[in-house]
C-alpha cells in the first residue's frame, strides 16, 4: 500500500533526523557514536569509540531537547490537523486562531505570579505541572471564546473564525505585554521566552512533564479519525452517519488544547507547525484522518527537530528562539497556501 | 419501514415552522414533498430523519418512536441527501462514498464495503471519478457522488435484505442535468420497489407527476393536501399552495400528467373558466404533432 509506505518512510526519516540532530552542536557526535551511546544503555556494545564527555553531553543536553522537539512537533501537528477537521477548514491553526497566545498569556501570568511566591522556588516538576494546568486552562478558554465568536447561525465561518483569532491574539499579546511591563528582570527573561518560543530551557524534568499530555491525545485522536472524516461533510451529515456531534466537538477541543497547552507550557508559542505539516501531508496522502493524524505526528516531529537544530546552530554559540525559525520558514509556505486556495476558488466559481 | 408522523409541530422561538402535520409513508412508495420556498419542507425532512426533534408530536418507525433509536442504529437504516455540501478539505470521490459505509464497520472497511462503494458509484455514473478530488467536480457531479454515498449507506451487505430502509432526499435534482434528474429519481423509484421507504423534496411539479406515488403539499408549515399524485396535482391544490394557475394535461401515451403554467396561454379559455371546465380541459387529450 502506498499510504503504509509513506508512514514507514516518515518513521525512518524521523529516526534518521533525531539521531543526526542529537549529534549536531558545539561538540560533534557522529550518528554511529550516538547509536553506540544509546545502545550501551541497554547493554549492547558496538565497536564504535567515543569518550565519556560525549555520552554526558548527549544524555544531559541533547537528548532531552531532541525528545522535547519530537513530542512538541508531533503534538502541534496533530493538534493542527484535528483542529482543521473540527473547524472543517484547512486554514485553522492553534496559533492563527489565537489559542497558542491565549495559552502563552496564562503561562506568562503564572510565571510572574509564581516567582513572586518564595516557597515555589526550586520545585521544578510541580511548577511545570502547574504551568501545564494553567496554560491548558488558557488554551481551553481561548478556544471556547473563538469557537463561540466564529459561530453564526449554527455554522462556523472561516472569515469570522480568523478575525476572532486576530482579535484574541491582539488582546492576549497586549495582556502579556502588560504583565511583562510590571515584571522584574528575571521574570521578564523567562516571560519573553514564552512568547517567542524556545526549546532552550528543556531538561529531563520538562520532558517528563510533557510526556503524558502529548502521548494521551496522540493515541486517542486517531480513534476519532472516522468521525472527523464525516465531519468534513457537515455537522448534520455527520449526525446522519451516526456521529455524536456534540461529544465529538467537546472531546476534540479538550484533546487539542491539551496538546497545545502542554507545548506552550514547555516551549512557548511555536507557530505554523500545526498549519503546514497537515497541509503538506494532505497533498500527498489526502485528507483521510486515519492516515493523516499518525503521519502528522511523524512529520511534525521530524520538522520541529530540524528547526531546533537550525535554532541552536545558526547563530552559535547564541540561540535563536525556535518560534522565530518556524515563523520565518512557515510564513512563505502559508502565503503559497493562500495563493493556491485563491486559485482553487477561482476554478470553482 | 412504515413512517408515521403524528401531530408534528416545530417552531423556532416564537416562529412556527411546521404546524400539526400527520401522515404516513409506506415501503414501496415514493412520497414527494412539495411546497413553495420556506414552506418547511427541509425542516420536515430533518424531523423525519430523527436529527431534529419536533417541538411536539412524534415520528414512529414501524410503531416505535424514533427517539428510542440510537444514532448508529438510525445511520444503518436511514440515509439523507442534503441540499448542498460545503467541503473544504480535499477528499477523493471514493473516500466520500466510503463514508456512507462508516456506520457498518469499525476501523477498516471489509472487502464487501469496497464492493458496495464501487457498485454505488457505477449506479450513479460516477465510477470514472475514482481518484479525482471531490472539489474539482462540477456541482451536479458532486451531487451524484453524494447520492452514491447515500446509496452505499443503505446497501445491505447480504443482497436482497432491504427491510426497513428509509431514504430521504432534499432536492436531489437541483443541480443535475435533465438526463441525470431522470436517472436519479428513477433510482429512487427502483429502491422503493425493492422495499425502501422514500421521501423526496422536489420543486419541479412535472418530475413529481412522473415519479411520485404520494404527494405531501405544504404551505407555511401547514398541510395543503396529502394524497395520491393525481389527487394532489390538481389546479386548485397547486393554486392554493403556490398562488399560481396551472393546467394539467394528460397525454394518452403516458401514465402521468404534465403541468403547464396557465398565464402563458395565448387563447384565453382559462380566464372565463370555473372549476368545472378546468376539469373538462384536464380530461381532454391533446394530439401529438
Amino acid at each position: 500500500m502506498k499510504r503504509n509506505g509513506i508512514t514507514i518512510g516518515l518513521i525512518i526519516l524521523l529516526i534518521g533526523t533525531a539521531v543526526t540532530a542529537a549529534g549536531i552542536g558545539a561538540m560533534h557526535i557522529s550518528p554511529q557514536q550516538v547509536i553506540a551511546i544509546l545502545l550501551k544503555q541497554i547493554n549492547i556494545h558496538i565497536p564504535v569509540t567515543y569518550d565519556e564527555g560525549m555520552a554526558n553531553v548527549l544524555w544531559q543536553i541533547r537528548l532531552p531537547r531532541v525528545i522535547a522537539a519530537i513530542l512538541i512537533g508531533s503534538g502541534l501537528a496533530v493538534a493542527g490537523a484535528a483542529m482543521q477537521g473540527l473547524f472543517r477548514n484547512p486554514m485553522a491553526d492553534p496559533t492563527l486562531i489565537g489559542i497558542s497566545f491565549g495559552a502563552s498569556f496564562f503561562a506568562v501570568l503564572t510565571i510572574v505570579v509564581l516567582s513572586s511566591l518564595p516557597f515555589m522556588n526550586g520545585a521544578l516538576i510541580p511548577k511545570y505541572y502547574l504551568l501545564n494546568v494553567t496554560t491548558f486552562a488558557g488554551a481551553c478558554f481561548t478556544s471556547f471564546v473563538v469557537f463561540r465568536l466564529s459561530k453564526t447561525g449554527g455554522r462556523s465561518l472561516i472569515t469570522t473564525l480568523l478575525l476572532s483569532g486576530l482579535a484574541i491574539n491582539a488582546l492576549c499579546r497586549a495582556l502579556t505585554d502588560l504583565v511583562t511591563y510590571v515584571a522584574n528582570d528575571e521574570q521578564l527573561r523567562s516571560a519573553t521566552y514564552w512568547t517567542m518560543g524556545s526549546l532552550g530551557g528543556v531538561t529531563w524534568s520538562s520532558v517528563w512533564a510533557l510526556l503524558p499530555f502529548i502521548l494521551v491525545p496522540i493515541i486517542l485522536l486517531p480513534r476519532l479519525a472516522k468521525s472527523l472524516n464525516v465531519f468534513a461533510l457537515g455537522e448534520q451529515e455527520a449526525a446522519y452517519l451516526g456521529v455524536k456531534v456534540k461529544r465529538l466537538k467537546a472531546v476534540i477541543v479538550v484533546l487539542t488544547t491539551l496538546l497545545v497547552g502542554a507545548s506552550v507550557a514547555i516551549a512557548g508559542v511555536i507557530g505554523f507547525v500545526g498549519l503546514i505539516v497537515p497541509h503538506m501531508l494532505r497533498s500527498i496522502t489526502g485528507s483521510d484522518h486515519r492516515s493523516l493524524l499518525p503521519n502528522c505526528a511523524l512529520l511534525g516531529a521530524t520538522l520541529l527537530t530540524m528547526a531546533d537544530v537550525v535554532s541552536r546552530t545558526i547563530i552559535a554559540p547564541a540561540e535563536l528562539p525556535i518560534g522565530i525559525v518556524t515563523a520565518v520558514i512557515g510564513t512563505p509556505i502559508f502565503v503559497v497556501l493562500l495563493v493556491k486556495q485563491k486559485k482553487q476558488l477561482r476554478l470553482m466559481s | 419501514m412504515i413512517i408515521t408522523a403524528q401531530n408534528i409541530s416545530y417552531s423556532v422561538g416564537q416562529k412556527p415552522i411546521l404546524h400539526n402535520l400527520s401522515f404516513a409513508m409506506h415501503p414501496g412508495e415514493v412520497t414527494v414533498v412539495l411546497g413553495p420556498n420556506g414552506a418547511g419542507k427541509s425542516t420536515l425532512l430533518r424531523i423525519l430523519s430523527g436529527e431534529q426533534a419536533p417541538s411536539s408530536g412524534t415520528i414512529l418507525l414501524n410503531d416505535k418512536s424514533i427517539q428510542t433509536f440510537s444514532l448508529t442504529q438510525l445511520a444503518r437504516c436511514r440515509a439523507v441527501l442534503s441540499q448542498q455540501y460545503m467541503l473544504n478539505l480535499p477528499f477523493c470521490c471514493e473516500e466520500i462514498v466510503m463514508m456512507g459505509r462508516y456506520p457498518h464497520f469499525n476501523n477498516h472497511p471489509a472487502a464487501i464495503d469496497r464492493d458496495i462503494v464501487q457498485q454505488c458509484m457505477q449506479e450513479m455514473q460516477v465510477a470514472q471519478f475514482t481518484g479525482r478530488l471531490y472539489q474539482t467536480l462540477s456541482g451536479g457531479e458532486q451531487q451524484r457522488v453524494q447520492m452514491a454515498r447515500v446509496l452505499a449507506q443503505l446497501r445491505e451487505a447480504n443482497a436482497g435484505d432491504v427491510t426497513g430502509k428509509l431514504l430521504l432526499l432534499d432536492e436531489p435534482t437541483a443541480s443535475l442535468d435533465c438526463l441525470h434528474q431522470q436517472a436519479c429519481l428513477q433510482k429512487a423509484r427502483d429502491l422503493a420497489q425493492h422495499g425502501y421507504t422514500v421521501a423526496v423534496i422536489l420543486h419541479d411539479l412535472n418530475l413529481a407527476a412522473q415519479f411520485a406515488d404520494k404527494i405531501i403539499l405544504l404551505k407555511n408549515g401547514q398541510l395543503v393536501k396529502e394524497g395520491s399524485m393525481r389527487e394532489v396535482l390538481q389546479p386548485d391544490c397547486i393554486a392554493d399552495a403556490y398562488e399560481m394557475e396551472v393546467e394539467v394535461w394528460q397525454h394518452p401515451d403516458y401514465n402521468f400528467p404534465v403541468l403547464v403554467p396557465a398565464e402563458h396561454k395565448v387563447r384565453s379559455i382559462l380566464k372565463t373558466s370555473n372549476k368545472n371546465n378546468i376539469h373538462e380541459y384536464n380530461s381532454r387529450s391533446f394530439v401529438k404533432g
